[in-house]
């Protein structure tokens, strides 16, 4: 029995085809170090490089290519972004909703750097409301950080309505995209968004080790590290220009070209047909769960504005318990536990019973994939209750 | 160190309720231990288990992994919970006298 992959808002898997081809392909012809000398293949890697800034840029309607920066992961893009914004005596506001690449960094700037820190629920349907942001706003605010969406309960948050309060009192909105990027549009422009942080393995469909920000025309970023860039070498300050600014060393090439192949598939295959896909399935797989006795879901009631990602428990039963059944019993792969966003959990009351189940849709997952998890669960439930009865 | 008493035997455990004493461990102290996940008579299902779990304990000085228990010993991980309402790791583990599994079970 193959297994039935439903932990992509951990990771994509499998990647398209096109990944693994243009990755292999592109290290054995091209492993060199990119802008650092003049020869033909050196060339040809940093042109590689560029060619996916672009690449990015236009996906995010981004304008400026050199402000596409690239890092390891959203973590560490988030933390170039608000290590570079904040400083003491800055106040930062963030929501409940966030994964721990928002809150630790926050946390850390909070304990040890003076920033202080506000974190606005979530409402009963998993959304953040602009008003109740603009509400925390201070003289002292500087930054706004939050997600495009959960990773936990799959809410797409208001972003441009956020991000117009956040213009109208000169806040800096700093976006973590990294559930919805290859998944659903984002235009950086239209949605008011000053910085975005993305990460490389998710849904752009690229491997682990890369992601970045885009940081808008006019916001300045400090940069937090220091080290070689490959131009300009005996000035002993780092560079101030981007996207030197702030990348730091030897790029990951292998990262960016597998990027640039993922970006290259997502463009064939279509971002909206992917997300009907994908949608389409959630509808699916929320219908089936809701139906079976015993099962709770959690901020599911509308599926409108949401993605691929849910959460459920089965009462009674520990979610790390029905994990590891529908793993072994099953073969279904899926995420439990409290997902690296503990104040989701704390909001909803799931803290105290170690989190729920998530299961995160992919665009490789089929109808039969769906069909084989409800039943899976309804199995487990219907044990868990006769062993209760 | 907290004790329990069982069937007239008094146990050193910790504060799950595990052995702190493994090799102390032989049939009658499971008996015992069964008792507290619940279980009045030990089958030949619990035996298999138990003893799976034992062997694998004494051979490689931890808990095998879920996955492996169920496939070595045929079990689907449903029955065991039938079997160890607690679990794999926190009943099954706690009957086989093993010490309290930080993963893998």
């Amino acid at each position: 029995m193959c297994m039935i992959y439903l932990d992509n808002a951990a990771t994509s898997f499998p990647k398209p085809e096109d990944t693994y081809v243009f990755m292999d392909q592109f290290y054995r012809t091209h492993g060199v170090n990119p802008g650092r000398s003049g020869y033909d293949l050196c060339m040809e890697t940093g042109q590689l490089v560029d060619d996916t800034r672009k690449l990015l840029t236009r996906f995010f309607n981004g304008t400026d290519p050199d402000r596409l920066i690239f890092a390891y992961n959203s973590t560490d893009a988030l933390n170039l972004a608000l290590f570079g914004m904040l400083s003491a005596g800055d106040h930062a506001i963030t929501t409940t909703v966030e994964h721990n690449a928002v809150l630790r960094p926050l946390y850390h700037l909070a304990t040890h750097q003076g920033v202080e820190v506000d974190h606005v629920p979530f409402d009963a349907q998993g959304f953040v409301d602009p008003d109740a942001v603009a509400a925390r706003f201070r003289p002292t605010t500087r930054v706004v950080a939050i997600n495009h969406a959960s990773n936990v309960i799959g809410t797409v948050q208001p972003i441009e309505e956020i991000g117009r309060r956040c213009h109208d009192r000169g806040i800096r909105l700093v976006v973590d995209a990294s559930q919805t990027a290859g998944k659903i549009p984002i235009d950086v422009q239209a949605m008011n968004v000053d910085v975005l942080a993305f990460t490389g393995h998710k849904s752009l469909m690229g491997p682990t080790g890369i992601g970045g920000l885009y940081v808008q025309e006019g916001v300045d970023i400090r940069h937090t590290r220091a080290g070689g860039t490959g131009v300009r070498s005996a000035q002993k300050s780092h560079l101030d220009e981007y996207p030197w600014r702030l990348e730091y060393g030897t790029p990951n090439i292998m990262g960016i070209a597998g990027v640039n192949a993922g970006l290259q598939w997502i463009e064939k295959t279509g971002l909206a047909a992917i997300e009907a896909h994908e949608m389409r399935l959630l509808r699916q797989l929320v219908e089936g769960l809701r139906e079976i006795s015993g099962v709770s879901l959690y901020c599911q009631d509308d599926l409108s504005n949401h993605i691929g990602v849910m959460i459920f428990n089965i009462d009674g039963f520990e979610a790390g318990n029905t994990g590891t059944m529908l793993d072994v019993d099953h073969n279904i792969a899926c995420r439990t536990g409290l997902h690296c966003a503990p104040r989701v959990h704390e909001q909803l009351g799931l803290d105290k019973l170690h989190g729920a189940v998530r299961f995160g849709i992919g665009p490789f997952n089929t109808d039969e994939h769906i069909t084989t998890a409800i039943d899976a669960v309804r199995e487990i439930a219907a044990a868990h209750a006769k062993r209760t009865r | 160190m907290p004790t329990i008493e069982l069937n007239g035997r008094t146990y050193a455990v910790d504060e799950n309720g595990f052995l702190e004493e493994p090799l102390i461990w032989n049939d009658d102290v499971a008996a015992d231990l069964a008792t507290t996940e619940g279980i009045t008579a030990m089958t030949d299902e619990h035996w298999i288990l138990v003893r799976y779990l034992r062997d694998y304990y004494l051979k490689f000085g931890i808990a095998p992994m879920v996955r492996k228990l169920c496939k070595e010993t045929g079990f689907k991980l449903a029955r065991v919970y039938d079997l160890f309402p607690s679990g794999p790791a926190n009943g099954a583990c706690k009957v086989a006298g093993l010490p309290k599994p930080t993963g893998c079970v």
